[in-house]
């Protein structure tokens, strides 16, 4: 089974580049060659590039929820289309992957959303905040568990997975 | 355990939004259209190294990365006093054209497409793509998605990476392009030319078919007459890459031409109490409030104003297609804020014939790619016309190319007057007195700014997104009547 461990975010932005640092902690301890580690700046329709061709995938990204504590580490329920968009400029994720569904791409049958919950995605500053930076060993740990486990059933997602007290 | 729920109101802050205030009567007062502006980011550059600023400024925006990542390029060239030989020259076009395919199909198909094939008042949960491709079809969809990875493609090939290329050099670009690769592009650009042809047919068919689109287009709630600017070749065609910066006043005459790196005789900037954004306006003009007319210097930018404020297009199908844009809708300049989702169309078509033009050419696999800079670096400005429109970057080092001041005029901003007015003129032709404000018409305000495609700060991105300009109307009292998130 090829997985895909997909780190997004904003590494100019503070807190925003955590899920690309978590990426990056997480390529540090996989040894398996069928789990890629990779990066990207986009998101909407351009995630889709990221994701074909493999049978599961482990997004990475920073949430706001303003729920618990900055650091948290959230699986995250498979967003829900309308009209919120991940930029302005295009579709959500689950919008994104509904399209490439339809137009028959080879888009992974199991997706998992890591959140972390972070503080300031406004400063223009290269780490992050320090509750932020020291989830993202924990979260990799995580990601890692997560990869090279079973693949889940879906009604799993969006469990409180780490980080409450 | 428990079920994440995310508000996305907490997401607000330091996002783009929209207000409307209203009087007595429950007629428009005010409205108020705020953007993030990026002060924060010039600060951040400083003491930087300049030949890092093609890298850095890319990743301000998570969505016009190439358009960042070569106006820095070409600051750099005015820095360094280096002229880079043509065939670097060609290939940062043949890149810049391969983006604008991408970015222009994803606009007019995933933003302007609800609007228009689903209609103004259909429900949120059917206005967006997966509506549009339940009536205009799976086999299209198919050709969206499909263009634009090929393009990612290229744009990956050309620029080494698939998001923020590793490609402009003071004085050239990294790497020279293979004739295998050469064909790979030239295919690709010869389906994207295809695939323009059938996005303007499909524009024809859905849009300008239906009297009521056509109507709302023409109509002067979505009117402004101001004045445009665009950059142009030395024959005053469009040009996305480089040449002049030409400006036409509202009767579409050229008000002015000049080299980019003369802006600031041009354009100067107002400051209004309530947001930090600096709305640029014609020097030469005066600004004069959030007006339109000839004495106002309000400009806009975006591809209406680039088609506006030029004499054509430099490519056959573009050409055409400009032409029968003008006559359709009256004739030049044009200035209907909603033509604006035609004149992307017009660029769709300029950008991959361009493509395909530049995949042809004889220098295009050339190893010659580089001048090495060797005087000392001061200062440059460097100018290219995002998707969005002009985009400048204007950076200042000392002896050792350590920037000392960036300046970064993004199009959001060149346009942020135009688009205040647009707001604040849809909404007071469609909010009246006794009129029930309702989602239909408040999605109408909003088709006032969409044509612009501003950026609200578009760096950051976050799971799970936020609407994308929230409105808000208040009472006479300053009490909240109605959002629309």
């Amino acid at each position: 089974m090829k997985t895909v461990v997909l780190g997004l975010g904003n590494s100019l932005r503070a807190d925003d580049g955590v899920g690309l640092y978590v990426a990056r902690a997480v390529k540090r301890l996989v040894e398996s060659p069928d789990i890629i580690v990779a990066e990207s700046s986009a998101s909407g329709l351009d995630v889709l590039d990221c994701l074909c061709g493999f049978d599961r995938a482990i997004v990475l990204d920073a949430v706001q929820t303003g729920e618990g504590k900055v650091g948290d580490i959230r699986r995250l329920a498979a967003p829900s289309s309308g009209r919120h968009m991940t930029n302005p400029h295009s579709t959500d994720l689950a919008m994104a992957l509904e399209l490439g569904k339809q137009v028959g791409l080879p888009l992974p049958s199991d997706i998992a959303v890591f959140g972390i919950e972070i503080a300031d995605s406004g400063s223009f500053a290269e780490q992050c905040t320090p509750e932020v930076a020291a989830a993202i060993d924990r979260c990799a740990k995580l990601v890692l568990q997560h990869a090279t486990a079973p693949a889940e059933k879906p009604s799993n997602a969006g469990h409180h997975v780490s980080g409450m007290a | 355990m428990k079920q994440i729920t995310i508000d996305p109101v907490t997401r607000l802050e330091g996002h783009g939004k929209i207000e409307i205030f209203l009087d007595d009567q429950g007629g428009v007062k005010n409205t108020y259209f705020q953007i993030p502006e990026l002060r924060g980011f010039e600060k951040f550059a400083e003491g930087r190294l300049a030949e890092d600023m093609p890298q850095i400024t890319q990743r301000i925006c998570g969505v016009c990365p190439e358009a960042h990542h070569l106006a820095a390029t070409k600051a750099l060239d005015a820095l360094f006093h280096v002229d880079p030989p043509s065939p670097a020259k060609k290939l940062r076009e043949l890149l810049y054209s391969s983006f604008y395919v991408t970015d222009h199909t994803t606009h007019f198909y995933i933003l302007a497409g609800p609007d228009f094939v689903m209609g103004p008042d259909a429900p949120v949960a059917e206005r967006n793509i997966l509506g549009v491709i339940g009536k205009v079809g799976l086999e299209l969809a198919g050709a969206v998605i499909k263009t634009r990875m090929q393009n990612h493609k290229v744009i990956q090939m050309l620029g080494g990476r698939p998001v923020h290329p590793v490609f402009g050099l003071p004085g050239g670009v990294s790497k020279a392009i293979t004739e295998e690769q050469r064909k790979e592009i030239e295919a690709i650009a010869a389906e994207s030319v295809e695939f323009a042809k059938l996005t303007l047919k499909v524009f024809e068919d859905v849009v300008l078919k239906n009297k009521a689109y056509v109507d709302m287009i023409t109509s002067d709630a979505f009117t402004h007459r101001t004045f445009y600017m665009g950059m142009v070749d030395a024959s005053n065609k469009v040009n996305f890459y480089d040449g002049s910066l030409r400006v036409v006043d509202p009767s579409g005459a050229e008000f002015a031409k000049f080299a980019p790196a003369s802006y600031l005789d041009y354009v100067s900037e107002h400051v209004e109490p309530w947001t930090y954004i600096k709305f640029p306006f014609l020097k030469k003009v005066g600004w004069k409030g959030f007006v339109d007319g000839k004495d106002s210097g309000v400009f806009r930018v975006a591809p209406l104003a680039r088609l506006n404020a030029a004499d054509g297009m430099a490519t056959p199908l573009a050409q055409q297609a400009y032409e029968q844009m003008y006559a359709t809708l009256g004739g030049k300049p044009c200035h209907f804020t909603l033509a604006m989702h035609w004149a992307r169309l017009v660029e769709l078509m300029y950008a991959a014939e361009r493509m395909l033009e530049l995949s042809r050419d004889p220098e295009i696999t050339s190893p010659n790619v580089r001048n090495i800079p060797k005087s000392t670096p001061d200062e440059g400005v460097g100018v290219v016309e995002a998707p969005r429109g002009t985009l400048i970057h204007h950076y200042t080092t000392d002896e050792h190319g350590v920037i000392r001041t960036a300046n970064l005029i993004v199009a959001t901003v060149n346009n942020a007057a135009a688009i205040n007015m647009s707001v604040g003129k849809a909404a007071q032709a469609l909010i009246q007195p006794g009129k029930e404000i309702t989602e239909g018409l408040l999605n109408r305000v909003e088709m006032a700014w969409r044509p612009y495609d501003p950026c609200f700060g578009c760096a950051t991105h976050m799971l799970p997104g936020h609407p994308a300009a929230p409105i808000f109307t208040y009472d006479s009292n300053g009490r909240l009547v109605k959002s629309y998130e």
